[in-house]
């Protein structure tokens, strides 16, 4: 039986009276790449944020390595690195600057946030421009900064929403590599995306969220069998046939 | 440990903003240019008189016109009657002079036809000073001419000509003008009144309240970057974010002030060793407060609109009841007003320390205050912050 390292019980969240988060549960194994996916207003980003001790839930609790969220916050930002969907840098100043700080913040001694800044920033293929200014980079040069900085620190736990938005083939390779290498390392991530070939290539199991709670959650494979022959249905199949076809806001 | 990392990362990110940077330094030092610009040597009352003259061809109009141009402190403006009613009804001018049309001849004729002084509301310091001059240089000609007629009317039996009378009369006039009985002397002690000392605390206090409104932005921009709420995915709790932009905005007031008062310092020779120091401990505590306040804007508002105009509306209203603009007089209601505003003790502070040779003991109350604000505004900035806001 595989561990559990993350466990979520009955989330609850509403904003104004509305249900974004509406009695979400579910278990991430240790070492696991688990896709959390949805059309857009589906709960996943709300989700993300309690997970991530930004928002306190309503209701229900979650457990991440052993320390609750509610109790214990502290001990959870311990064990996290957050990759938000929003570019979350200081433009103003280096990538390396930024790495350093954010590095800092984790706990990180002036040595070690300077060594580690180095060697994420050489893995997503910016040592060269460490010390340029962000404001200067490119999209996705942004937004390999901003994943370097969820791995300051090294955490046990990474979250990943919507990590290659608008970046071009090559960075979005850059990050897709990086991602199974720390998978093969052993870090346990939650991944979220609106690209459903990502999810069917990097995720071990997928929850699929729709109006603030989830509709279905298996591996892939086991999904798309549920609908046909896995090897010619598609995740994106899947996914349109459990949300439907409406557009969402 | 992190407050400090936050407070030099705010710092590293204003040091690098290079044109921000030349702005907020080269700031304090326009300013103290424009406040000796605008207020150093301006010692004498010098002021204009707007007269409209409807008596053309009269004597004593000619006579009154060219005694009030005779006045150093004074310069004579003559106006139409349309442009002088035109200019007073659009606040252009405060007060204008006329002098009715046959008033030599009803003056000649021992007839009243007297000036009238139109003003709005009570005229503007400025020209309540002009209708105090304008007065005393009637009530000159006034008494001459009572003397005269007194002296014709004694002397009318005699056979004497009018012509002489005035001429004798006159030269009395002059005479005793130049020797009064009831003399005038003026004695000055030590030097003018100088203006340095007398607007240097109010303009130091309303620059540090200027970062009340930088302040106040300082947190809607880590939200709107993004990495508001990523600090709080780390260790970083939100008592370290709030110490450490306290820390940032206090050092970043501190600086502007020091550089003002070296400037004092340097160019006026305004302080003694002990009393630029006193001053420097008044500016921190007096930035704590400001750097406090603006963090309790910054923990409610939700755009950097809104930081910035509750900002200056804070500052601007702090500034104008604390007496940098305009003089609070004492025992008004606007005085009591101005007690709750933490500009008043800074500035008696600074006042207390730099125009009296005052010493931090002498202040310890205005200090007190000022650093009660700073404790006060700081807690209740915390218990209004909300990491996340609702809505998404």
């Amino acid at each position: 039986m595989p561990e559990e390292f993350l466990v979520a019980r009955n989330l609850h969240k509403s904003f104004n009276g509305n249900n974004a988060v509406n009695g979400v549960s579910f278990s991430i194994h240790k070492g696991e790449v688990f896709g959390l996916l949805g059309p857009n207003g589906a709960g996943k980003t709300t989700t993300i944020r309690m997970l991530t001790t930004v928002l306190e839930p309503d209701r229900g609790d979650i457990e991440i390595g052993g320390h609750s969220v509610r109790q214990d916050a502290e001990g959870v930002r311990a064990l996290i690195g957050v990759c938000p969907q929003e570019l979350a840098l200081y433009v103003e100043l280096s990538a390396m600057d930024n790495l350093v700080f954010f590095g800092r913040m984790v706990g990180l001694n002036g040595k070690e946030a300077k060594a580690q800044a180095m060697s994420h920033l050489d893995l997503m293929g910016l040592a060269d421009r460490a010390k340029g200014k962000v404001d200067k980079f490119s999209g996705g040069m942004k937004r390999r900064v901003n994943l370097a900085i969820a791995l300051m620190g090294h955490p046990q736990f990474l979250f990943l929403d919507e990590s290659t938005v608008g970046v071009d083939p090559q960075s979005r390779n850059n990050i897709y590599e990086t991602i199974e290498g720390l998978r093969d390392e052993g870090m346990t991530i939650l991944y979220t995306t609106h690209y459903m070939d990502e999810a069917d290539r990097l995720c071990d199991r997928v929850a699929i969220m729709d109006e603030g709670v989830i509709i279905a959650m298996d591996t892939p494979h086991a999904l798309k069998s549920q609908i046909g022959n896995p090897n010619q249905v598609t995740l994106e199949d899947v996914f349109l046939k459990l949300t439907g076809r409406t557009l969402r806001d | 440990m992190n407050a400090i990392l936050v407070a030099l990362l705010e710092i590293r990110a204003y040091l690098r903003d290079k044109g921000g940077l030349a702005f907020s330094l080269l700031l304090p030092i326009a300013i103290f240019a424009l406040m000796y610009g605008a207020f150093g040597g301006q010692e004498q009352f010098h002021g204009t008189a707007y007269v409209v003259d409807e008596d053309q061809g009269g004597i004593y109009s000619a006579r009154l016109i060219e005694q009030m141009d005779e006045l150093d402190e004074l310069d004579v403006e003559l106006l139409s009657r349309s442009d002088a009613d035109d200019r007073l009804e659009h606040s252009d001018l405060y007060l204008v002079l006329y002098i009715p049309q046959g008033f030599s001849d009803k003056l000649t004729t021992d007839e009243k036809l007297p000036l009238t002084f139109k003003q709005r509301s009570n005229g503007g310091q400025e020209g309540q000073i002009v209708a105090s001059m304008v007065r005393g240089l009637a009530e000159e000609i006034n008494q001459g001419l009572q003397v005269q007629n007194q002296v014709e009317d004694a002397l009318a039996e005699s056979g004497i000509g009018g012509e002489k009378v005035e001429i004798t009369v006159q030269k009395f006039l002059d005479r005793e003008r130049e020797h009064p009985i009831v003399g005038i002397e003026e004695i000055s002690v030590g030097s003018s009144p100088d203006p340095v000392n007398q607007f240097l605390p109010g303009i130091v206090t309303m620059f540090v309240l200027f970062s009340i409104t930088l302040t106040a932005r300082t947190l809607v921009e880590e939200r709107k970057k993004g990495t508001l709420e990523r600090l709080f995915t780390t260790r970083l709790s939100v008592g370290q974010l709030f110490a450490g932009k306290f820390l940032a905005n206090v050092s970043r007031g501190f600086v502007q002030t020091l550089i003002l008062f070296a400037l004092a310092y340097a160019v006026f020779q305004k302080f003694t060793p002990l009393s630029f120091g006193s001053s420097l401990v008044i500016a921190l505590v007096f930035a704590a407060a400001a750097s406090a306040l603006g963090l309790v804007i910054a923990a409610v508002v939700r755009t950097e609109d809104q930081a910035t105009w509750i900002g200056v509306f804070f500052t601007m209203a702090m500034t104008m009841l604390g007496g940098t603009f305009f003089e609070i007089s004492e025992g008004t209601m606007m005085e009591t007003i101005s007690r709750f505003s933490v500009n008043t003790y800074a500035n008696e502070a600074f006042y207390t320390v730099i125009a009296r040779g005052g010493t931090l003991a002498d202040v310890g109350f205005e200090i007190a205050v000022v650093a009660g604000v700073a404790v006060v505004a700081l807690i209740i900035a915390r218990s209004l912050f909300k990491v996340a806001q609702e809505g998404k």
